[in-house]
């Protein structure tokens, strides 16, 4: 054990990388000028200069600042020229000279003149396709140095004066954004798990004791029935008739997982505030879970009941229950912690639905609210966010599994 | 050929019959499974003939004494490959039973050659309606005109197509004759939404469900059989895909695609380029199995080609467990197709989009509970055909 857990740690950094590579990928391969849709999308028609410029501090923000490289090296001469020492800025100079083509010499004003005036047609002429490819390796990363000094970026659509950066934005990291809301998408995912649990494995239990039976057929088609009725017609159907302010009984509070005043509350009271808020969500993620859960445990529990051994305690003469519920039982419910582990991705985004509509402050509502907003940044999180929870997940229910069952070798 | 343990059609008659022969044997003795089955199909032609059932543009036109059949004339070029689809996929029988003798002596099974004369005629005929047949797109005015003609037949339900003017007067409607789902805020027929919703996911189910397969089958099968670096390398890609939620990695694709590309071809694809990783696992563990079996030694041993030796011998047996991950893989992506266009993501003629019009206001119930019906059978039927795929396959029960 003290040698396969740190195994397993270092097995999880190539994946990481591919985590990170895949996040920059999409907004690097996306066909269009994935920044530019951004500006268009958040401030509709404007000029094209103007919108290059955006363009190019959005980029420098987000780290994405490659299509500049050259560019980027003409500022930092261009400083060199004016400030440094006679010795660099003859180095500058002669740089400038070397990658421009221009003959102004050590002569600041007539560099910054020409600089302003081609600038963007400068920077676009000068990356030919291969350069490009070393771009985007070169863009990437600066990206990954970014995230690795807890940089990730700046959100377009979260901007608050009480976060105001020291660059005067106001707006905010968006690592900031997920690690406020990761507490509430886990917590309802980890209740959910709970319930699920709770509900599918006597289900399936009870079920495999009856194989064949009208228990073991109704219950497999009405979860079946359960797991094909959509998230967003029941949560619908949940919001408008048992919410406040829909048609129907005004039981449960319409969005949030805490009332507006929660702050104010005892802890008492505070809990069965979220409680009563977090009910109808929680139901929507449970009902559709059921269904694999309890045929999971009937086929595993069925599969040790044909055991030899179960054989065996019964011929010694070992009441049913005690062959059932002691030797069959704790055999079955091992090889489903790999399972429910596996499961574990599906359900974290599969909250994204259930937060949207019970508007629940989660990751899955701000990674929606970001992907209409076209928040690249907060894009690339989340990708990184959702990556990093899963492959914790995986690793806890490799240790579990391996603390559960003696047998499993770490190799 | 005229052995005694041979037919007269060259069937063997005392040999073991094929996996996919006792898989279809065990499916048959189960009600459900054929039910699903048969609803799948009643869903599929539904959609097919949705101009057939509710449109405005006739099938039958008799005018001065003239008879012409304008709706064939209107009907896409999609439409029609996709009625050729199943046109082919319901032959496949027909012409597996011609090309026997043929395929027998070329020493591949029929199967495979009539499944690859199908797609072939299937891609020619296409080629050749999508590059020379021009739709016609004119409004023709046929409904205003229907009284003025001899004879007209009009699809069962004749409505427009296009919400207008026309139709404002007859917005929100509860169910009646005219209108068996009644009408939406725009007086757009329910009904017609529904079927066209039923176009939009049976397509996008079985296409990309198709795609991610296939991707998911090929590299299986090539890194379960090849394993070292092939192996490591597609199962960290695989690996890094399975980190990532499925939903959150198809709305980050969706929100870099350009929003004026097709949403309903940018649902396939994101739903393909995130699917395949669940076929891909299962194939590689099917071919684990497989590459040890003996007939692959002995194939081995014969100097079968490679492309062979996977394609015809290997593949094959890792086939059936897919199967169940398909049917399930298509309810899954009908569930996440209408919940995108729920969450308002893609703008597809979809069933989520017409359950989010209808949240919007409660009070006209027909809106909401026909798209969460449809939706809802239309997944309900597909689980129940994979639950009963599963059962059939399982090596449990007696072979």
């Amino acid at each position: 054990m003290r040698t396969y857990i740190p195994k397993r740690l270092l097995l999880m950094i190539p994946t990481l990388v591919g985590i990170t590579l895949l996040a920059y990928a999409i907004v690097r391969l996306a066909p269009g000028d994935p920044i530019e849709a951004m500006i268009l999308a958040q401030s509709g028609d404007i000029d094209p200069k103007v919108m290059r410029q955006s363009a190019e501090r959005i980029r420098e923000r987000l780290g994405l600042k490659d299509i500049n490289y050259w560019g980027d090296d003409v500022a930092t001469h261009l400083e060199q020229l004016e400030k440094g020492d006679d010795a660099a800025k003859g180095r500058a100079a002669a740089e400038l000279e070397r990658i421009t083509g221009k003959t102004f010499a050590r002569d600041i004003d007539s560099w910054k003149k020409w600089w302003d005036v081609n600038r963007f047609d400068f920077e676009k002429t000068l990356i030919d396709p291969a350069e490009k490819v070393v771009n985007v390796f070169h863009g990437y990363g600066r990206w990954v140095g970014h995230i690795v000094q807890g940089n990730f970026g700046e959100s377009i659509k979260y901007r608050s004066s009480a976060y105001r950066t020291p660059d005067g934005h106001g707006s905010r990291n968006p690592i900031h954004l997920f690690l406020e809301r990761i507490p509430v998408t886990l917590t309802l995912n980890v209740v959910a798990q709970f319930f699920i649990f709770l509900i599918a494995i006597p289900v399936g239990l009870t079920a495999a004791r009856h194989r064949g039976r009208l228990f073991d057929r109704g219950s497999t088609l009405i979860l079946l029935g359960f797991w094909s009725v959509p998230v967003i017609l029941s949560g619908t159907l949940l919001l408008v008739y048992l919410c406040k302010g829909g048609e129907g009984m005004e039981w449960f509070p319409l969005a949030g997982l805490h009332a507006l005043d929660a702050e104010d509350l005892g802890w008492w009271d505070y809990l069965v505030d979220t409680l009563w808020h977090a009910t109808l969500p929680v139901a929507c993620m449970v009902y559709g879970g059921l269904a694999y859960l309890a045929k999971l445990g009937r086929a595993s529990l069925l599969e040790n009941l044909r055991a030899d051994y179960i054989r065996t305690a019964r011929a010694k003469g070992l009441p049913e229950h005690r062959v059932v519920y002691h030797h069959a039982l704790r055999n079955s419910l091992l090889p489903m912690i790999t399972t429910v582990v596996l499961m574990l991705p599906a359900m974290i985004g599969g909250s994204v639905i259930v937060e949207t509509l019970f508007t629940i402050q989660g990751m899955g509502l701000l990674t929606v609210n970001a992907a209409k907003a076209y928040d690249l940044s907060v894009i690339m999180t989340s990708t990184l966010v959702y990556g990093t929870l899963t492959l914790m997940a995986l690793l806890i229910g490799d240790i579990l599994y391996a603390w559960a069952d003696p047998q499993v070798r770490y190799e | 050929m005229s052995d005694a343990r041979t037919t007269e059609a060259g069937e063997p008659t005392g040999a073991p019959k094929s996996y996919g022969a006792i898989v279809w044997g065990q499916l048959r003795k189960r009600p459900s499974a054929m039910i699903s089955l048969a609803a799948i199909v009643l869903l599929a032609l539904v959609s097919i003939a949705a101009p057939f059932i509710i449109g405005e543009i006739p099938v039958r036109w008799v005018e001065n004494g003239e008879t012409s059949w304008p709706i064939f004339r209107y009907l896409s070029n999609f439409e029609y490959a996709a009625m050729l689809a199943l046109v082919l996929a319901v032959t496949v029988p027909l012409t597996m039973r011609l090309l026997r003798p043929r395929a027998l002596i070329a020493g591949a099974s029929p199967f495979t050659w009539t499944v690859l004369v199908h797609a072939g005629l299937w891609l020619i005929i296409t080629f050749a309606l999508v590059s020379f047949r021009e739709p016609e797109r004119r409004y023709g005015f046929y409904l205003e005109r229907a009284d003025q003609v001899d004879a007209a037949w009009f699809p069962a339900i004749a409505y427009p197509r296009n919400p207008g003017y026309r139709e404002l007067a007859f917005k929100n409607q509860s169910p009646s004759w005219e209108h068996p789902l009644g009408t939406g805020r725009l007086g757009n027929d329910i009904l017609m939404g529904v079927l066209y919703g039923a176009r939009t996911a049976m397509s996008i189910g079985f296409v990309a469900v198709g795609i991610s397969m296939s991707i998911g089958v090929i590299l299986g099968a090539l890194s379960g059989y090849f394993g070292g670096w092939i192996d490591l390398v597609l199962m960290r890609i695989a690996e890094i895909f399975m980190c990532i939620p499925r939903l959150i990695l198809i709305i980050i694709i969706l929100t870099v695609i350009p929003s004026n590309w097709p949403p309903l071809w940018m649902v396939v694809f994101v739903l393909s380029v995130t699917g395949w990783t669940g076929s891909y696992r299962m194939m590689r563990a099917q071919m684990l199995r497989i590459r040890t079996e003996d007939y692959m030694t002995a194939a081995r041993a014969l100097g079968i080609p490679l492309w062979r030796l996977l394609g015809r011998h290997a593949v094959p047996n890792g086939l059936a467990p897919l199967l169940v991950g398909a049917t399930f893989g298509i309810a899954g992506a009908v569930f996440l197709e209408s919940s995108l266009a729920f969450l308002n993501l893609v703008q597809t003629p979809s069933w989520g989009e017409m359950l989010n019009n209808g949240r919007q206001h409660p009070e006209h119930w027909w809106v909401w509970a026909s798209a969460g019906a449809a939706i809802f059978v239309t997944v309900f039927v597909y689980n129940l055909l994979g639950e009963g795929i599963r059962d059939a396959i399982d090596p449990r029960l007696k072979i």
